[in-house]
């Protein structure tokens, strides 16, 4: 289903294809109340999804089913940036600040994760 | 009193349950697709033949809801599809649709990032059919 919304993301926003092609990570999602995960390999401008968490992943995102969606709609503001101010935004900062959302790898990788984000947001 | 599953009367009272709901009304504001729910059959659980439910939706509110032939809601804009017993667990509240959806257990036709959009409605509609009390044909 991920791997669908992106493409479904991709193919009818052209600013999500500019970001798309630029972006080379291995992004882990494990959605921690049903024991799944899923690897997206971005290979710019091509995606390979894998199922289960493979290794050398430059980021991994692990929350609970619902969380996993909200961050599909998070707002997309100013430069790109998330938006972690409006209800969505605070429910998702919420949820990182309390851990049930867990980002490893961010060090180093916040452009990685607001590309992600941009990638996947179906709201803005 | 507890209607028949996927039968006019359960339509009836889930429209009802939709349009009684002001979470579902704001969340699902600016919708205005069809969805059709494809309850796939199950003889050996006492449910022979696959039904379609066709939802009119509009802008936070149910304009119709109805039983009919599968064929049917496969024509709407959104079409989910299960068997009988996964229908049951998610109006019973033993599986959650989003996870279902995201396990594969519900398998979604339509465009995705609408219905991410609108996750916290479907929520909402999911909780409305947990609350209409249902007959099930296999625990007769």
């Amino acid at each position: 289903m991920l791997g669908g919304l992106i493409e479904a993301n991709v193919e009818s926003r052209p600013e999500k294809r500019k970001d798309f092609d630029s972006l080379a990570a291995r992004v882990g999602i494990f959605v921690t109340d049903i024991d799944e995960g899923v690897t997206l390999d971005f290979q710019r401008g091509h995606l390979v999804v894998h199922n289960g968490l493979e290794p050398k992943r430059d980021l991994t995102i692990r929350a609970e089913a619902g969380t996993v969606m909200n961050l599909s709609n998070l707002r997309i503001g100013l430069f790109g940036m998330p938006v972690y101010y409006d209800e969505v935004g605070r429910g998702v900062a919420a949820k990182l600040v309390g851990g049930k959302l867990r980002i490893d790898g961010l060090l180093g990788n916040l452009a990685t994760l607001n590309t992600v984000t941009r990638i996947f947001s179906v709201a803005g | 009193m507890a209607v028949k599953a996927f039968s006019d009367e359960w339509a009836t009272q889930f429209k009802d349950e939709v349009n009684r709901s002001s979470v579902y009304k704001s969340a699902a504001k600016g919708w205005k697709w069809t969805v059709g729910l494809v309850v796939e059959a199950e003889p050996d659980k006492n449910f022979p033949d696959a039904k379609g439910v066709v939802m009119d939706l509009f802008d936070g509110s149910a304009r119709d809801i109805k039983v009919g032939p599968a064929a049917e809601a496969q024509k709407c804009d959104f079409v989910i599809t299960a068997p009988y017993s996964r229908w049951k667990q998610v109006a019973t509240k033993e599986l959650d649709a989003t996870k279902g959806m995201l396990q594969g257990k519900l398998k979604l036709k339509g465009d995705l990032p609408t219905i991410v959009r609108y996750t916290k409605a479907s929520q909402e509609m999911t909780e409305c059919t947990t609350r209409v009390p249902v007959e099930w044909p296999d625990e007769k």
